[in-house]
Formats: structure tokens, C-alpha cells, sequence
């Protein structure tokens, strides 16, 4: 089988994310939406610090590596002086909920057309599995030994409701990416439907941002690792707690790009 | 005003972007900043954007250089040590831009009265892990404007965030200023993250994961080092003889400073001036030469001595040190009395 190059995605580019992990996927993605939309060679890629941070070895674009958490501040100048270029930014929960929400939400409340993709796995992946504001209630992490307790610490912080607030954002979404395990007579499969659902996403994040807008797409996806799960454990995690905590939906869409 | 004169060198200099945060004492150069965007003589001048911190600025400007535009804030002492991370980062990946600290008192909140109490904190590394940004230091208002424009033009010679440290005395002060800037002469950007160029990429990173790269990447910016420090600047004033005193201040310490030694000429005292212009890089081989031709040197700051340490390390030798603390400004008879 003839395997497909995309100018966007290096030449043999095999992501280190460990096994299991969508992030790889979420980059694939955001490669092949680049190359659909021809603007490959006008994008620019803001790195955030974490596991998001790797991407810059994978995706063939312009790269500015941000501070943690910081990347919404760095896009909106590029942007701001570089009107016809596409720029977005790839960033974890702990980086843009936690550490950089104050940019991330100023950014958005400007308006200003870019893209911020957001991979919420519910921890610190990089650093070891500590909890992020994402975490769900009395999940075990390196920091909450005995479960997140949201009296203490609060509920999980959903970004879709904190966005919707502000008026000048156009396209708002969370999906899932980890793909639903199905059990048949005598193995387990996956479905599909999951990857089709974030690539429609990716692709209209980045067509809002060509139409003048401010998009913001959160994926849902796993962190085997840190959550000390099987992949296949993590996966049901993700569609029996996950979507509960974090059900997924299209909270804005100003042009419409959603129905065509 | 300084803040005026500032605000005009600058956009008459190439600013092409402007991101700020208000603080005391600075907030005029950004007022008078924004009176000029939108202006068609300046039709270079792209952006001026009020940012929602000090954080925000600061990284604002690193996209800004990051693709190769002419950036700069204005900014006070507190709203450094914020900027302190996202200079760390632009030093590390390269970015220019111009920050002007115009300094108040401090620690913490301190006052909005004048003092030189950054010079530490902006020579012992700005930000984590060794950051050596340029620091230039006026001490009048036309040096300002002239300062401001070589900024620009040392920021992306040497692809390296630059310091203009300066206090709220001179940025609120009127002056007689004779200089038109003309527009800077900026080198090529073609590294700057705009876009791929025939799928040529451009990579604005401060992360090398393996020790080797790291180390090869310290390597090369201590080699850029040994070419920013030929760019060494200062003046000495009434220094041609050997001297009695040599006095040693920057910025309006310096331009007082400057009157005591008149004075003390004068009375028939030879007392001198070392103003470092440049105050990193700092002019060591003239600091060595003037100071080795003086009997006494007198340190004269708006802080504890901040000054006095850097030039005890170098000359190695005892330096006596007139602070002024809180925002008091030195007197001119106190200055010319400390010779004795």
C-alpha cells in the first residue's frame, strides 16, 4: 500500500508519543488539515511546554517555541503582523488552563484569528502525571494520592464554559479523540467515528481562522501512562467517565462552517 | 518630556509594534505612543495593542521578533521581574526587541520615585539559566532618543533583547533635544517565522533536550558574546590627567555627577567622571584605565551599591559608594564633598 506524504508531516515523521496516546494522531491531523487547505507553507506553529511540545519534530511548519503557557500571547502578535498568515498552537490542559489561562482567555476575548488546539488528557503528562485543573473527581495522580478532592480543590475546570463567555470567540468545540473500543464475539475493535469527528474540527478550526476568527477546538483524549492504565482501560476511561465530565459538543460556531 | 522624546525616537526610529502594560512610571511613553499609531507618517508603525500583563507583553514582544518585526514596551521594575521569564526565553531563541525599564523604587512595591535599584538584576542574568541581555543606560534626554534607536538597530544586529535603563527622572523631565532620528537600519530577517519560504522552515526554539546541543547552543551564544562586547561604550569626563577622584555613576546620577566635578575643578581638586554609556557590555579597558589613574573612586548610585559592585570586581580595588535610597536624588555639594 502506497503510503500518502504530506508536505506538512516530515518524511518518515514517527511520532515518540508513547503507546496508546492520541496526540500523535491529533499532529497527523492537524497536518493533513494544513495540506487540505493549502496553507502549509503559510503556517506558523506555536509550541506550548509538555508533550505538545514535541510537535515541532513532526509537523514541517514555521515554529515559535512559547514560554508555558504562553502561547496565546505570541500568536496574537504574529498574528497581529501577519494578517494573511495561518497561526495556531498546539497546547496541553496544564499549559493552557493552568499556568496560561490568563493569556489564553485574553487572547480570546480580542478575538484576534487564531487557533488554539487543546489536547485534555486531565493531567501534567510531561512531568509525570500530576493533577491539572482538568483533573475529574478522585482521580489518583502523583499529587493527589487519595483521589482529587474538589472540595479543596474544586471541580474540574471546564473550558468550554469559560470561553463561551466571551463574545468575540467564533468557533468553539470539544470533541473526542480517543477512538471507542467495541467489543465484538472474540476481539476488541475501535471506532472510527471518534477520528473523523476531531479532523472535521481540526479542519474547521482552521477555516474559521481563515474567515477572521478566533477558534479554540478541545480534544479528550488518554494518558495511559500517567493514569497507570492499560491502553485499552484508558480508552473506556475516556468514554465511560470522560465524556460524562467533559461531554463533548459544538459550543460556538459564528460562520457556520460546522454544517456545511 | 523624556517620555515624549522617547515615544517620537521610537516610531520615527521603525517601531512597527507596540505592547504594553501601565505601570508607574512609565506609562507615559506608552501614552504618548499611542497619540502617534495610526499616524500616515509613520506608516511602518503596525500595531499598538494595551496587553493584560506584564507576561503578556513580554511575550507579545517575543512573537513580535520572533518574525522579525521592530518591537518594544516601557515598563517599571515590577513589571520586569514578571518579564524576566519571556526574556529568558527571547535570549535563549534569539528574539529582538527593546524593553525600557524605566526604574523606581523597590524592593516590591517600593515607590514611583526615581532610583537605579535594576542594575543587579538586569547584569546578573535577566531571567533563568544565564541570560545577558545589551543594557544601555542615557543620562539626558536626547541620549534617550539616541538610545533608543541604537536599541533597535543592536537588538537585531545581534538578534538579543535590549535593556534601556533608565529612571523616572529623566523620563519625566524636559530637556533641550537637537536630533531627528532617522530610520534604523535593520538587517536582513530571512530567519524570522513568517511562513515556510519554499519549504524552507524557520525554528525560533530554546529547547535542546540533549545535553550536547544544549551545550552547543550555550557555546555559540557566548561566542555572539565576545562580539557584543567590542560594542563597549562609556565616556569619561574631565579624565585626562591623573585624578584626585574618579567618580563612577550612570543615568541622572551621572548628569549631577557631572556638575560636582565642575566644582571641584573649580576648587582645584582633578576629579573625574566615568559614565559607562554601554552598562553591559561594560567598557572594562577604559573603567581599567581611568581607574588606575585615581587616587579615590566614588561610586555614586540611587541604590546600596549595585554599581560599586561591578566595579570592584573588575578594577579590584575599593570603591566608596554614595547611595541615595527611596528616591532621593543626589546633591550636588554632597557628590562634590565625597571626595575627601
Amino acid at each position: 500500500m502506497e503510503v500518502k506524504q504530506f508536505s506538512s508531516i516530515y518524511e518518515n515523521g514517527v511520532t515518540t508519543y508513547c503507546p496508546g496516546c492520541e496526540h500523535g494522531l491529533l499532529l497527523k491531523f492537524i497536518g493533513m488539515a494544513l495540506d487540505e487547505l493549502g496553507i502549509t507553507e503559510k503556517a506558523i506553529m506555536v509550541g506550548s511546554v509538555g508533550c505538545s511540545t514535541l510537535a515541532y519534530k513532526f509537523l514541517n511548519v514555521d515554529y515559535v517555541q512559547a514560554p508555558h503557557g504562553r502561547a496565546p500571547a505570541i500568536m496574537s502578535a504574529i498574528k497581529l503582523l501577519e494578517k494573511d498568515k495561518v497561526v495556531f498552537s498546539i497546547q496541553g490542559d496544564g499549559d493552557a488552563l493552568s499556568i496560561g489561562i490568563a493569556e489564553l482567555i485574553h487572547a480570546a476575548n480580542r478575538g484576534i484569528p487564531i487557533t488554539v488546539f487543546m489536547y485534555n488528557n486531565m493531567v501534567f503528562g510531561m512531568t509525570g502525571g500530576q493533577m491539572a485543573p482538568t483533573t475529574p473527581e478522585g482521580m489518583k495522580t502523583t499529587t493527589t494520592p487519595f483521589g482529587r478532592d474538589i472540595k479543596q480543590m474544586g471541580p474540574p475546570l471546564d473550558v468550554c464554559k469559560v470561553l463561551s463567555a466571551f463574545p468575540q470567540i467564533s468557533y468553539l468545540k470539544r470533541v473526542v479523540i480517543t477512538p471507542k473500543p467495541i467489543y465484538t464475539k472474540d476481539r476488541i475493535m475501535y471506532s472510527s467515528k471518534e477520528a473523523m469527528d476531531s479532523y472535521k474540527a481540526v479542519l474547521n478550526a482552521l477555516k474559521t481562522q481563515l474567515m477572521g476568527g478566533f477558534s479554540f477546538v478541545e480534544f479528550i483524549g488518554t494518558c495511559n501512562v500517567n493514569w497507570k492504565m492499560t491502553i485499552l482501560d484508558s480508552k473506556k476511561y475516556v468514554h465511560d467517565v470522560g465524556v460524562k465530565v467533559y461531554p463533548p459538543g459544538l459550543c460556538r460556531d459564528a460562520f457556520g462552517v460546522d454544517k456545511k | 518630556m523624556g517620555a515624549k522624546a522617547i515615544a517620537e525616537a521610537a516610531v520615527s526610529s521603525g517601531l512597527e509594534a507596540y505592547f504594553g502594560y501601565p505601570i508607574t512610571p512609565s506609562s507615559e511613553i506608552m501614552e504618548n505612543i499611542s497619540v502617534l499609531y495610526g499616524e500616515r507618517k509613520y506608516p511602518w508603525f503596525k500595531v499598538f495593542l494595551q496587553s493584560a500583563s506584564e507576561i503578556e507583553s513580554v511575550n507579545m514582544l517575543f512573537g513580535a521578533g520572533a518574525a522579525g518585526y521592530v518591537s518594544m514596551t516601557a515598563t517599571s521594575g515590577p513589571g520586569l521581574s514578571l518579564m524576566a521569564e519571556g526574556i529568558s526565553y527571547a535570549y535563549a531563541s534569539e528574539a529582538p526587541f527593546l524593553i525600557i525599564d524605566v526604574n523606581r523604587g523597590g524592593p516590591g512595591l517600593g515607590n514611583v520615585a526615581p532610583e537605579q535599584s535594576d542594575i543587579s538584576f538586569v547584569l546578573n542574568s535577566l531571567g533563568h539559566g544565564g541570560v545577558k541581555p545589551i543594557v544601555l543606560t542615557p543620562h539626558t534626554v536626547q541620549e534617550s532618543m539616541e538610545h533608543v534607536h541604537k536599541g533597535f538597530e543592536l537588538a537585531f544586529t545581534y538578534r538579543t533583547p535590549v535593556i534601556l535603563l533608565t529612571d523616572a527622572l529623566i523620563v519625566h523631565m524636559y530637556d533641550t533635544v537637537e536630533w531627528e532620528p532617522p530610520y534604523i537600519v535593520k538587517p536582513k530577517v530571512d530567519w524570522a517565522a513568517r511562513g515556510r519560504n519554499y519549504g524552507q522552515r524557520h525554528i525560533i526554539n530554546s529547547i535542546y533536550l540533549d545535553p550536547p546541543e544544549l551545550k552547543a547552543n550555550k557555546e555559540r551564544l557566548l561566542q555572539k558574546q565576545k562580539e557584543i562586547d567590542k560594542i563597549a561604550e562609556s565616556e569619561c569626563f574631565m579624565c585626562d590627567e591623573n585624578l584626585d577622584v574618579l567618580y563612577i555613576a550612570i543615568g541622572i546620577s551621572a548628569r549631577i555627577s557631572k556638575e560636582a566635578v565642575l566644582r571641584l575643578r573649580e576648587n582645584g581638586v582633578k576629579a573625574g567622571l566615568f559614565r559607562p554609556i554601554t552598562l553591559s557590555p561594560l567598557d572594562k579597558d577604559n573603567l581599567l584605565k581611568y581607574s588606575s589613574r585615581a587616587e579615590k573612586i566614588v561610586s555614586v548610585e540611587m541604590n546600596e551599591g549595585q554599581l560599586a559592585q561591578e566595579i570592584m570586581r573588575i578594577t579590584r580595588r575599593d570603591v566608596d559608594v554614595l547611595p541615595y535610597l527611596g528616591g532621593y536624588i543626589p546633591d550636588v555639594e554632597e557628590v562634590a564633598e565625597a571626595w575627601k
